[in-house]
């Protein structure tokens, strides 16, 4: 049993104490390894490394075997692996949920920020932009957004992310409310520091673990998505995603063909579900409220 | 009081011409062109001017648009470009339907969730927490499309315990929403129950309660007496403002079971390029949306009187 | 009324359906003759003139009558006179047809007439729906049917654009001379003149219905039909009911085969057979297949999924699979339909470049495409005529590329890309994105793939693929043409000089010897004449390749072993009047149920 120094203790701040106690849960870890692995495959992806799905490799709609590793889920119409081109639509998946993110997260930060910190006119607009983007139903502006950037992987991301900053602004924007009047802001004022200064160094460390909650669930609700959208005909065209999968199974379940649905689910599944773990435990171990426990 | 109330209906009418630009902007200048669609492969450049010019499509944009607002006024969105059919009759039959889909899984789940949600959040910590949380999250893993594909296979197929598809009026109808309903329900759980579990043990923190339960109240009290009215207005917030939405009915749900509701009615619009019912449809359900909005601000203002002093 | 639009959503909720009767549907008292089948598509409008596609067809094909049709058991398919006594005779000079109309045809009763009795029908309602079929602003969609073919028609479409009550004008070639006959009189002599008088759009309408109902006419229908509409719902349940007073019969002749099938047992009876047609609306083909199997369906279409599962094909022709084949009757009749690539000619690469255009032909493999992608539902063309059609290549002798994979990558080198080499990625419009076109999209790419010829997809919806296509704003396109008519004519001028784009010739191909021979043979007759003149334009089709003709499609299906009177006719979509029912087999269900 090791003894740790007074000092050591004192030094650990609550999102530190937070993130260690989140780590201890096996879940926890099990959930980051899961990410971890289709991370990497779709790196893998991205520098080619992966089979190349478009390959017959079998006769058209074999079942899974345990022959080859590239039959253990069986082939689609084609001939083509099921877990090769579910290894491709990991790629297409991550990279979604890497891009949506990456757009709605700064601008719902930025235009929360400003909003929250200038207030006035400035702060009149970005309330009437986000409420006037809430006012319609999500997929009806996605997919004209997607339509109007010619559809395909990029056009969804865009799409998304252009109206999924909202939610994240508007709580942004309540947590930079809370703080403007804060005696610190105040003294800091006084003392010359200027807005700049004082929105990154002071008050947006207090917005951060809003961010991460966002963004974590944006990932996985980009990844969702793409799967309606997909069906709604402005997803991917060619290539191969988790949507136009799953589009296909409709038929095919009823040829009893079952795999490549199964497939998909399972394929989507885990790193869906290590999302919403890695999720919960993040607001858990983030949350300033439960962290004076 | 009121003169918050009144600041905020004059705040709704510059949202709402946000909207009306919004709308109109995605929906005329892009995607289809819903001439083309009307005159398919025998279009000749004389019967595509001449349905132009029936429609109002050649006027400039701008005085589009003036007529457009001029719509959303009098609440007359004229016809369907690709049925003809009144705008008004087509949206109260497909209302109908897409609210009878969306409704009761939405007033059953709301009961059921939030029980769920407190025997959640009073179990805290328990294996019945960790369990609950787990096999709800597993839930959620899953796509919409996935369950409807599946589930009409399995049970209305194989198992013929349902109807395949279809719909009829009036009570006869329920027949064929009961797979709709559960499939709802299942989907829409995992959501709820967090995060209603999340306000509940949001509201358990504060300090109220620590001085509650000092005072010797049981947790049961603590829980039903203060938790849950205080925790009763963002749950009212959040389940009063997804309302308007309800009647977009679930248009996934709608397709495949063949259901007539105003959800598959907008995929159509967007197919045929059938702006009429695009841009009207749209409106409505954002006026809708605005005005519950509203209503809830009011709400919380009569119920918070601080509120309207901001 | 308009503002009460939001309170509806309200009640609406509570009355749990508002204005829409409650319907008993299956639970009818007294055992009616009820067939089932099903709308893929809502329609779009009921008024003949102001419809082109194929759902608003399928219902008003039921409700009215033209003054002609095609004859539903004779092949080819031939006309035959329906509310006329005969088939209209022509003047010795080959210009004016003769008509006489039959003095048994009423149209339903309906408040519209005094008394709300039906009336007979008589040559002032021909004059006045064609007046209306050629009406410039009642008419956008559909013209084109007739444009040119009738004496002074034109000229009437032209004064109706000035507005005013336009049955006070007239078009001077055609001649009403008593209250059951008229004459048309032609600009030149046309055997495709009569073609449209089989149209859905030149459907006899009754002024006092459009009069009355005006804007509602396009939902209210009054018609000399087999039925009528009893209810008529959008997204819902479409019910069509007998008209008791129809005037036509079960055809008395046929093909040879029919009468062994079964098909000439009616022969001379009354139609319509059955009561009422129900017609629900069901988007996507799983729900409706499962509906079918389980006996919900009388008819259905089968795609390629259930194909697989339920039927296959050997040189016999198409079968159930066993456990099938004692459940429901399979039928495959050919479409009167080709799929085809087309070249945009004006695209500096391919329009350029004939070797490189022979070398896709080469390298595509039209049957390989027909077995795998549609499991052998349809035939690898050679011409653009498709086979039923007279001056298809059953009656001329024609040479087309077939798969051949060296000779593509011979003629890839001629183009000046061996293996491939410096060919940039080709642009494929594809006019639809669907599972199976993404699928069709595949299997070709991986084709081509092989010659070293890369095809990049641009899958579009179908409206925007049409102006695509009509700008000239592409390079390649896979293209389809669905008869008008059954004639070579309505093929043959797919590649026409002056059909070029925005036209039907989207390929903007222009061959003035092909114009000229088109010229010739358009309004010949059939036969080795007018079929020479075929073989010849064909040859400089093959020789320039602006397109490449792939395959033609067969339409297979499955229906009910209680269905009586089926025979799949291309010119007649859905033929209810016909179709009768074995209630008592019916009664039975699908033979051993799952």
């Amino acid at each position: 049993m090791t003894s740790v120094t007074a000092s050591q203790e004192v030094h650990r701040t609550p999102l530190q104490r937070g993130l260690r106690q989140m780590l201890r849960r096996k879940v926890v870890v099990f959930s980051l390894f899961v990410l971890a692995l289709y991370v990497l495959v779709a790196l893998a992806g991205i520098f080619n490394l992966l089979p190349d799905y478009q390959e017959r490799i079998g006769t058209g709609y074999s079942p899974p075997t345990t022959e080859r590793l590239a039959l253990i889920l069986g082939t689609d119409v084609f001939g083509r692996s099921v877990l090769y081109k579910i290894l491709a639509g990991t790629e297409t998946a991550m990279l979604i949920g890497a891009m949506v993110p990456l757009i709605a997260v700064p601008i719902g930060v930025a235009l929360g920020a400003i909003a929250g910190y200038y207030g006035g006119k400035i702060d009149a607009l970005i309330v009437w932009l986000f409420s006037v983007i809430s006012s319609l139903p999500y997929i009806l502006i996605v997919l004209a957004i997607s339509f109007v950037l010619g559809k395909g992987l990029i056009a969804i991301c865009v799409a998304m992310g252009l109206v999924g900053w909202v939610g994240l602004c508007r709580l942004v924007r309540a947590e930079l409310i809370k703080h403007r009047e804060r005696e610190y802001v105040l003294s800091s004022r006084l003392l010359g520091a200027s807005d700049a200064a004082l929105i990154f160094k002071h008050i947006l460390p207090n917005v951060v673990h809003v961010a991460i909650i966002t963004a974590s669930l944006q990932v996985l609700g980009a990844i969702k998505s793409e799967v309606i959208l997909t069906y709604l005909g402005v997803g991917i065209q060619d290539g191969a995603s988790w949507g136009t999968m799953i589009s296909d199974a409709a038929g095919e379940l009823v040829q009893s063909i079952w795999w490549p649905l199964a497939g998909v689910v399972l394929a989507m599944f885990f790193v869906i579900y290590a999302l919403n773990v890695l999720g919960d435990a993040l607001r858990d171990a983030l949350d300033p409220k439960l962290l004076d426990r | 009081m009121l003169a918050y109330a009144v600041r905020r209906v004059l705040y709704t009418i510059p949202v709402l011409l946000g909207v009306a630009a919004l709308v109109f902007l995605l929906f005329h200048s892009v995607g289809e062109d819903p001439v083309r669609v009307a005159l398919g492969t025998h279009a000749t450049p004389e019967s595509i001017a001449e349905l132009r010019a029936q429609w109002g499509l050649d006027k400039p944009l701008a005085l589009q648009f003036v007529d457009f607002l001029g719509q959303i006024v009098t609440f007359d969105y004229g016809e369907s470009y690709n049925s003809g059919e009144q705008l008004s009759a087509m949206f109260a039959q497909g209302a109908a339907v897409s609210l009878w889909l969306t409704v009761p899984p939405f007033l059953i789940g709301l009961v059921i969730n939030l029980v769920f949600g407190l025997l959640v959040a009073y179990y805290r910590g328990t294996w019945f927490d960790r369990l609950s949380t787990g096999v709800l999250i597993m839930t959620m893993s899953i796509s919409y499309l996935v369950y409807i594909i599946g589930f009409q296979y399995f049970f209305a197929y194989r198992l013929e315990l349902f109807p395949i598809n279809g719909y009829e009026h009036g009570l006869a109808g329920v027949k064929y929403l009961l797979l709709p309903w559960i499939i709802i329900l299942t989907v829409t759980a995992g959501e709820d129950v967090r995060m209603y579990r999340t306000m509940f043990l949001d509201e358990t923190q504060a300090d109220y309660v620590r001085t509650a339960r000092a005072k010797g109240v049981g947790e049961p009290g603590v829980l039903l007496g203060h938790v849950l009215q205080n925790a009763l207005i963002p749950i009212v917030t959040y389940t009063m403002v997804a309302v308007p939405f309800l009647v977009m009915g679930a248009f996934l749900m709608e397709r495949y079971f063949s259901l007539p509701g105003v959800g598959d009615l907008m995929i159509t619009a967007i197919n045929n390029g059938d702006f009429p019912v695009l841009k009207g449809l749209t409106m409505v359900i954002a006026i809708a949306y605005s005005a519950m909005v509203l209503l809830t601000d009011l709400v919380y203002a009569w119920v918070d009187p601080r509120v309207s002093l901001r | 009324m308009r503002f009460i639009t939001l309170a509806l959503l309200v009640f609406a909720v509570a009355c749990g359906g508002g204005s829409d009767k409650p319907k008993s549907g299956e639970t009818a008292a007294p055992a009616k003759k009820v067939f089932n089948y099903v709308r893929t598509s809502a329609h779009k409008s009921l008024d003949p003139v102001k419809q082109f596609d194929a759902a608003s067809a399928e219902l008003i094909n039921n409700v009215y009558d033209s003054l002609l049709e095609y004859h539903y058991l004779k092949r080819p398919y031939a006309l035959a006179p329906n509310l006329l006594t005969k088939l209209p005779e022509l003047s010795a000079d080959g210009l004016t047809y003769s008509f006489e109309l039959r003095s048994d045809v009423k149209f339903i009763d309906d408040p519209c007439f005094p008394g709300g009795k039906g009336r007979a029908l008589t040559t002032d309602d021909v004059i006045y729906s064609l007046k209306r079929f050629a009406h410039g602003q009642l008419n956008v969609k559909s013209y084109v049917l007739m444009q040119g073919s009738v004496a002074g028609m034109d000229e009437y479409r032209a004064e109706t654009l000035k507005g005013g009550d336009f049955t006070k004008l007239d078009i001077s070639g055609i001649k009403k001379i008593d209250d059951t006959h008229f004459t048309i009189t032609l600009t030149k002599r046309n055997p495709l003149a009569l073609l449209p008088l089989a149209a859905t759009q030149t459907a006899i309408v009754p002024r006092e219905a459009v009069e009355h109902y005006k804007d509602d006419f396009e939902r209210h229908t009054v018609g000399t039909g087999p039925f009528k509409l009893k209810d008529l719902q959008r997204r819902g349940v479409t019910i069509l009911e007998k008209n008791p007073n129809y005037h036509l019969t079960y055809p008395t002749e046929g093909q040879p085969e029919d009468e062994a099938k079964g098909l000439l047992a009616a022969k001379g009876q009354k139609l319509p057979f059955v009561d009422e047609v129900h017609l629900p609306l069901i988007e996507e083909p799983q729900p409706a297949m499962l509906k079918f199997l389980s006996g919900g369906m009388d008819w259905i279409g089968i795609d390629r999924d259930n194909f697989v599962k339920m039927a296959f094909k050997d040189d016999k022709g198409f079968h159930l699979q066993p456990e099938y084949a004692g459940k429901f009757d399979i039928y495959a009749e050919p479409r009167l339909s080709t799929e085809y690539w087309v070249f945009n000619m004006k695209d500096p690469l391919i329009g350029k470049n004939k070797a490189l255009r022979k070398a896709i032909a080469y390298a595509l493999d039209s049957a390989a495409f027909v077995t795998k992608m549609r499991n052998g539902r349809g035939v690898a063309v050679s011409t653009i005529v498709p086979p039923p059609i007279a001056g298809s290549e059953n009656d001329v002798k024609v040479e087309w590329y077939r798969n051949n994979l060296e000779e593509a990558k011979k003629l890839l080198a001629e183009a000046g890309f061996p293996g491939g080499k410096g060919l940039p990625e080709l642009t494929v419009e594809i006019r639809s994105s669907t599972t199976q076109s993404r699928q069709d999209f595949e299997f070709n790419r991986a084709e081509l793939a092989k010659a070293g010829i890369i095809i990049k997809p641009s899958f579009q919806t179908f409206s925007a693929y049409l102006q695509r296509v009509e700008s000239g704003n592409f390079q390649i396109a896979i293209s389809g043409w669905q008869a008008d008519y059954p004639d070579a004519e309505n093929f043959y001028q797919l590649l026409y000089g002056p059909n070029k784009a925005p036209g039907p010739n989207s390929s903007s191909w222009a061959n003035a010897e092909y114009d000229r021979l088109f010229d010739q043979a358009r309004f010949m007759d059939n036969g080795p004449e007018r079929y020479a003149l075929f073989a010849k334009m064909h040859e400089i089709i093959r020789e320039d390749v602006p397109v490449i003709f792939v395959w033609s499609d067969i339409a297979v299906g499955l229906h009910q072993k209680w269905v009586r009177n089926f025979k799949r006719n291309m010119m007649i979509d859905v033929p209810f009047k016909y179709f009768d029912v074995d209630t008592k087999l019916r009664a039975q269900g699908v033979p051993g149920a799952k």
